[in-house]
């Protein structure tokens, strides 16, 4: 069972990289990113889960014994939010490419060469 | 007393939070305000350094007293107290030369910026938790993007929306090595990672690595994911090209090499080496190639850094204790350097408007002193002796010669040749080239600290010893890792 949310974080991970590779629209690029992210996120929620636990917190009758690894929870919430900074830095990066050049393609964004 | 080490990271933290307050006292204060935190940095940092090296054991900050591996602790030993030293010298002197070179608004969210960059390269140095290196290379890298884009031309856009996606791309892989390296040892501690390493399955750690390593070429430059190295040196304000150059880049690189001879002892070390020695020996040629043909001095320097960040990763990547002196004997190096040569190229840009290859001409008789300084940066990273980099580019070749690798003293000596061909260029224009212009009076601040660095660079060059003595205990404390595991109080009785 468990194997089936590494299949599905792996496709997810690999879904947004070719998003990531192929698409020409720099939007269509920074949506490849955020999915590539969530992909890791479950990877990593997967990678701490046990079978038939709840989740970990301070409640009655929650011992070590009954709830899933809590480090890999709080890492994906730290991870999140570092997410939601670098899509809104790159949404705002966007907005000023297009702006500046009138397009989002990124064949015509070619200011820098060499 | 050893707490207080951990200033290092709060103090650039709570400055930047206070700008917002300062800014309301002017626009001109907040950069006078940003040089004074720099001053106070080093002056914590070069505390530091003197209290690890005189008492030659590390600073161990544990946060909210739980000892490792259940808190997060940091690390500062003879690398890192060098290193944060050094960060915390070029912040200074970028500090200073901020207030020169940037008149673009919004200068307060610059202050601001420009102080978590140096908050995040110190933390990656610091840290002795893979996760928490994590976090600090994402504040490194968010503050860097915003950084590159600080200028808001279409270019400076276009620069940082490459940064950001390789970036967002680099940190997905490093997140991924990290689950890989929880699932199976069920630790974040860097020092028990190097305690448990031999416990895991070889090909997994091969793989989380790999992983790993390419994460974090992101941020190191290293050839296949340092596409956007040369467009964001070329766009960023001209401070922050030289800590990119300076130091964002030897903190990827160090974070690298820490995680990567964490696994010393294991199968895993051989085929993660020869990866290095690859992308290494891949990003000197590329780099080196791509130098020869730019017009943009800033450009062609961009590229120079990014080959001499290969010949270190090579270095890593031969892996005898002596390699390990020279590369970071040649980190050190190339740091002073690549300040004083992107600090020069920025102080000319500023003055003529761009840093194009037109603008050097005739520089000898137009700015001397700046002109002096680019000749000694430049006759110096090309290695000729009684320069600075001579001496490490020498220790590389002789490391490379004793395990028999021929290979890599052929790159070396190619690398030295191409660079001369493209420095001399540089410095056939600045002298013996008549450019239209008078002569410009120079900035007391920037020639001081111009000077600073050219004797420093001479120095070095002439008497190697001391600093090769202070290079051999910080590269001694990488290498060692039996030494640093001992060093980090693991509570007892805590195992995944």
């Amino acid at each position: 069972m468990i194997s089936a949310y590494y299949f599905g974080a792996i496709s997810l991970i690999l879904i947004g990289l070719y998003a990531i590779l192929t698409k020409r629209n720099l939007l269509k690029i920074l949506v490849g990113l955020s999915i590539m992210e969530t992909g890791v996120n479950l990877l990593l929620i997967s990678v701490g889960y046990v079978s038939g636990r709840t989740a970990p917190i301070l409640t009655e009758g929650a011992t070590p014994q009954t709830t899933v690894d809590p480090i890999p929870q709080a890492l994906v919430l730290t991870a999140i939010v570092i997410g939601v900074a670098t899509t809104a830095l790159a949404l705002t990066v966007a907005i000023n490419l297009y702006e500046k050049y009138k397009t989002l393609d990124i064949e015509k964004i070619r200011g820098l060469r060499g | 007393m050893m707490q207080y080490a951990s200033l290092l990271i709060a103090l650039p933290l709570f400055s930047a939070f206070l700008v917002p307050l300062i800014k309301r006292a002017g626009k001109k204060v907040i950069l006078y305000y940003l040089s004074l935190v720099t001053l106070i940095q080093t002056g914590i940092a070069a505390w530091v350094f003197k209290e690890v090296y005189t008492s030659g054991k590390p600073i161990i900050v544990i946060a909210g007293g739980f000892k490792p591996p259940v808190g997060i602790n940091l690390y500062i030993g003879h690398f890192a107290a060098l290193f944060i030293l050094i960060i915390a010298v070029v912040s200074f002197f970028m500090a200073v030369f901020s207030i020169k070179a940037i008149n673009v608004d919004p200068i307060d969210k610059y202050a601001m910026l420009f102080l978590l960059l140096m908050l995040g390269a110190t933390g990656m140095i610091a840290t002795g938790d893979i996760f928490n290196l994590f976090v600090f290379m994402e504040i490194t890298a968010i503050s860097a993007y915003a950084l590159t884009g600080y200028n808001k031309t279409g270019e400076a856009s276009e620069a940082a929306m490459k940064y950001i996606v390789l970036g967002g791309i680099g940190s997905s892989f490093f997140l991924v090595g990290i689950a890989l390296l929880y699932g199976s040892l069920g630790t974040l501690n860097l020092a028990q990672i190097a305690m448990l390493a031999s416990k895991i399955n070889p090909t997994v750690a091969q793989a989380a690595l790999a992983l790993l390593v390419f994460g974090l070429a992101v941020e190191a430059e290293l050839f296949p994911l340092n596409a956007w190295a040369p467009d964001a040196y070329q766009a960023s304000p001209h401070p922050v090209t030289v800590m990119f150059s300076a130091f964002v880049v030897k903190a990827g690189i160090y974070a690298m090499i820490r995680i990567v001879y964490l696994f010393k002892d294991t199968q895993a070390f051989m085929g993660i080496l020869n990866l290095l020695l690859i992308l290494g020996t891949l990003t000197v040629i590329i780099g080196e190639l791509s130098a020869l043909r730019q017009t943009n001095v800033k450009r062609m320097l961009a590229y120079s850094s990014i080959a001499q960040v290969g010949l270190i990763a090579v270095g890593f990547g031969v892996a005898t204790p002596q390699a390990v002196d020279a590369a970071v004997f040649h980190m050190l190096n190339h740091a002073i350097v690549k300040t004083l040569m992107f600090l020069a190229v920025g102080y000319v840009a500023v003055t003529f408007g761009s840093p194009h290859m037109e603008n050097f001409k005739g520089l000898g008789k137009r700015m001397p002193l700046t002109a002096f300084a680019i000749t000694v940066g430049a006759i110096s990273i090309v290695g000729i002796p009684l320069f600075n980099i001579f001496w490490s580019k020498f220790k590389l070749l002789l490391a490379a010669l004793q395990v028999g690798k021929t290979g890599i003293v052929a790159l070396i000596l190619g690398a030295s040749l191409v660079e001369a061909v493209y420095y001399f260029r540089l410095l056939h224009l600045m002298w013996f080239e008549d450019g239209k212009g008078e002569k410009i009076e120079e900035d007391l601040a920037l020639g001081i600290i111009m000077l600073l660095l050219v004797a420093l660079i001479v120095v070095i060059g002439v008497y190697p010893d001391f600093v090769w003595g202070i290079v051999q205990k910080a590269s001694a404390d990488l290498y060692n890792v039996a030494q640093y595991v001992k060093n980090v109080p693991l509570l007892q009785g805590v195992s995944p």
